[in-house]
This record gives structure tokens, sequence and C-alpha cells, in this order.
């Protein structure tokens, strides 16, 4: 995991272009052009300051270096100390174990380094690859909002995770060494 | 969205009306009570606090743009006396969302108050609005707000746990919702009206 460059461009707009991955940021595809704006903003995201400060970190396969997606960390509340995480990888890699392992050591460092005292995560109830990844590491499921928006004339539901430092801490110390 | 026209609403024992510049002694006597505070995010504790909460509600009686709230006092019909108030809060159009909340005075706890007048407001929100989803929130630490939400058939959508430090302590929140077709769907759900042999209208929009 590293911070982005302009070099990421392509492997970015790789995924973001996908109807597929689109589908589930309730975004639209994104052009190449709009690809390389996002990353020029991600190449600057490397750390928090303020409330709403973005830690975005691309995901690079140690055997030969392909760029598999980006996971993200928000700061949300600072006095509260809460983060959002997020992620997104290509489809073409998932199911590979590589975003849980990402996300993990993200988390780890959301707690530990980052000094946080809860991290969420959010997903619309249809993305069970995204929700069962926030299973596997431990997040308990606190929200499952029924109908609550209209998505392109579409009712969602959407699920909130989270995990408690302590809870963490906890998991880490049951990992069986 | 106006269903002032609507008001009053009757229940059994009391009435749901707007609120009026009079109201003020009778809002004062559980507003301001500490009991009451700590659950509450707008502040309000003395006569000059409550006054200005008082002027506001009066003047929101209408939901006309998504963020518009709509206040109802309640009263008891038997001697005309305020004992809480719920709102309805308009957060969004297109989904047709909205947030219910309530105060209640203590000294009038155990009767089953509450739970009438919230129930009323319910029908209120979906019949005269037409909102899709009602929701509401309360901490963790409210028990009797809790049971009444789940009292009255919303489901619990979310517990958030420290997920926020409210007067200095680590806060616990309870969504609860329920959806239109789940609210007493017999009353609510309503065949279109039509004499058999004759045509649809060819517009049912306007």
């Amino acid at each position: 995991m590293r911070a982005f460059t302009r070099g990421d461009v392509d492997a970015v707009f790789a995924y973001r272009q996908r109807d597929d991955v689109a589908a589930y940021l309730f975004d639209e595809p994104m052009s190449r052009e709009t690809c390389a704006e996002i990353v020029q903003v991600r190449t600057t995201q490397v750390g928090w300051q303020d409330e709403g400060d973005r830690l975005v970190l691309a995901v690079e396969r140690r055997a030969d270096h392909a760029m598999l997606g980006e996971v993200s960390l928000i700061l949300r509340n600072q006095v509260a100390r809460q983060g959002e995480i997020g992620y997104i990888l290509h489809p073409q890699y998932q199911g590979a174990g590589f975003a849980t392992e990402a996300v993990r050591a993200l988390i780890g460092q959301g707690f530990g380094e980052g000094g946080l005292h809860r991290i969420f995560a959010r997903c619309t109830a249809r993305n069970s690859a995204s929700y069962r990844l926030m299973e596997r590491v431990g997040m308990r499921r606190e929200a499952h909002f029924r109908e609550h928006v209209l998505v392109r004339g579409v009712w969602d539901d959407e699920l909130i995770y989270a995990l408690l430092e302590d809870e963490w801490t906890t998991l880490a110390n049951n990992q069986p060494a | 969205m106006n269903s002032k026209r609507d008001l009053p609403i009757s229940t059994k024992r009391l009435t749901l009306r707007a609120f009026r510049k009079s109201d003020l002694d009778a809002m004062m006597a559980y507003h301001a009570l500490p009991d009451v505070q700590r659950y509450l995010d707008w502040k309000a504790r003395d006569r000059a606090e409550v006054q200005t909460a008082l002027d506001a509600m009066i003047k929101q009686n209408r939901l006309t743009r998504p963020g518009d709230t709509f206040h109802l006092a309640v009263v008891k019909t038997s001697d005309d006396s305020l004992i809480g108030q719920i709102s309805l809060r308009w957060t969004d159009a297109t989904a047709g969302q909205a947030e219910l909340r309530f105060i209640f005075n203590p000294a009038e706890r155990k009767q089953g108050f509450a739970t009438e007048a919230v129930k009323a407001a319910v029908d209120h929100g979906f019949e005269a609005f037409h909102f899709h989803r009602i929701f509401a929130r309360c901490s963790g630490k409210n028990e009797p707000s809790a049971r009444l939400l789940k009292g009255i058939g919303m489901r619990l959508e979310a517990h958030y746990r420290e997920h926020a430090l409210f007067q200095g302590e680590w806060d616990e929140e309870l969504h609860f919702a329920i959806l239109d077709r789940e609210w007493k769907p017999s009353e609510v759900v309503r065949e279109f009206p039509r004499k058999s042999g004759t045509q649809i209208a060819r517009h049912l929009v306007a």
C-alpha cells in the first residue's frame, strides 16, 4: 500500500470506467480525464490534519507491482476519533483476499498511528462481497437502513459496519501466532 | 405539503394541535428539566431559551421544502393541559423520508399518552404527508423512548456504539424506522376508486 502517483491513472481508469464498479459507489462510470483529476488529488491525500481529511492509498501486488485498487480512511470526527474506511478493487483481482489483507492493514494503522476510537464502513446491501469483507475483518453490523434513499428510481438499503479500538485489540490478541 | 387544515388531530384521550403563544408555561414545566434536557441536542433550559424555541415552533407548521419541520402540541382533551410535543422533519423529498421526534412531560408518564400521541403523529405522516419511511433516533440510554418506538412497531435499524461524544460521554445511538406499507397496511393501502364499467381516467398524475 503506497501513495498514489500520476502513473496510476490507467489502472484507476480500468476499474472506475466499469458499470459494475460504479453501481455500488452510486457514481457514474468515470472518463479517463476524470480519473486523471482524482489521481492528481489523491497524490496529496496522504495524511490527516483536519476533520474530513482523507488518506487514500493505492494497493499494489508485491509479486508483479500490479495496481489492484485503492483503500481509504477518512477522519470523520476529530474529537470522538471516528474514521470511515473504504475500498475499491478491480473486479479482476477480487476474491483472492487482497482487499481483506489491505483493509486489515489500514484498520491496524487507523487504530495505531491514527489513534482512532472507532472505524466504520458502509455499503449498499446489494454489495455482498463488500459486507462479507467487513464481517471477515471482525466488524459488527451496526445498521441496516431499509429503503432510506432512492437512487436512479430504485430503493436502496444501506449497511453500516463498525469496530471499536478495544474490539480490534481483542481480535488481534486472539489471532493464532 | 400543508396539512394544517387537518389539525387538530383527535385521539381517544388527546388532541394534537399547532403550538400557541400561551403554551410557554406548560412547555417550561417539562422542557427545562435536566431529565429531559440530557437527551436533547437543542438546549433550552431557561425561560428565554424556551420562549425562543416556542416562537420557532409556532412558525414551523408546514412542510414546504425538505428540511422543514412540522410541530404538534400534545394536549390532554379532558383538561386542555399541554403534556408534550411531537415533530416531523421532512429530510428527503425524493425518497419521502421524515424524522420523528418527541418530548413528553415526565410527570405524565406510564399512562400511555406518549404512545397514543406518537401513533397519531405517525398516522398523520403517512396519510397526510405520504411519507415512504419515518425514522426516529434516540440515545441507547433512553429506555422509555426506545420502548415506545419498538412498541408501536418500528424496527431497530441501527445501533451505533461510541460513535460520538455527547455532553462529555461516549454516546450510543439507536435508529428506529418503519415503511408506509408496514404501518397498518389495511388502512393505508386503498383500492383505486373505480366504478364498474367506467373507464380509468386517462391522466392519473396531474
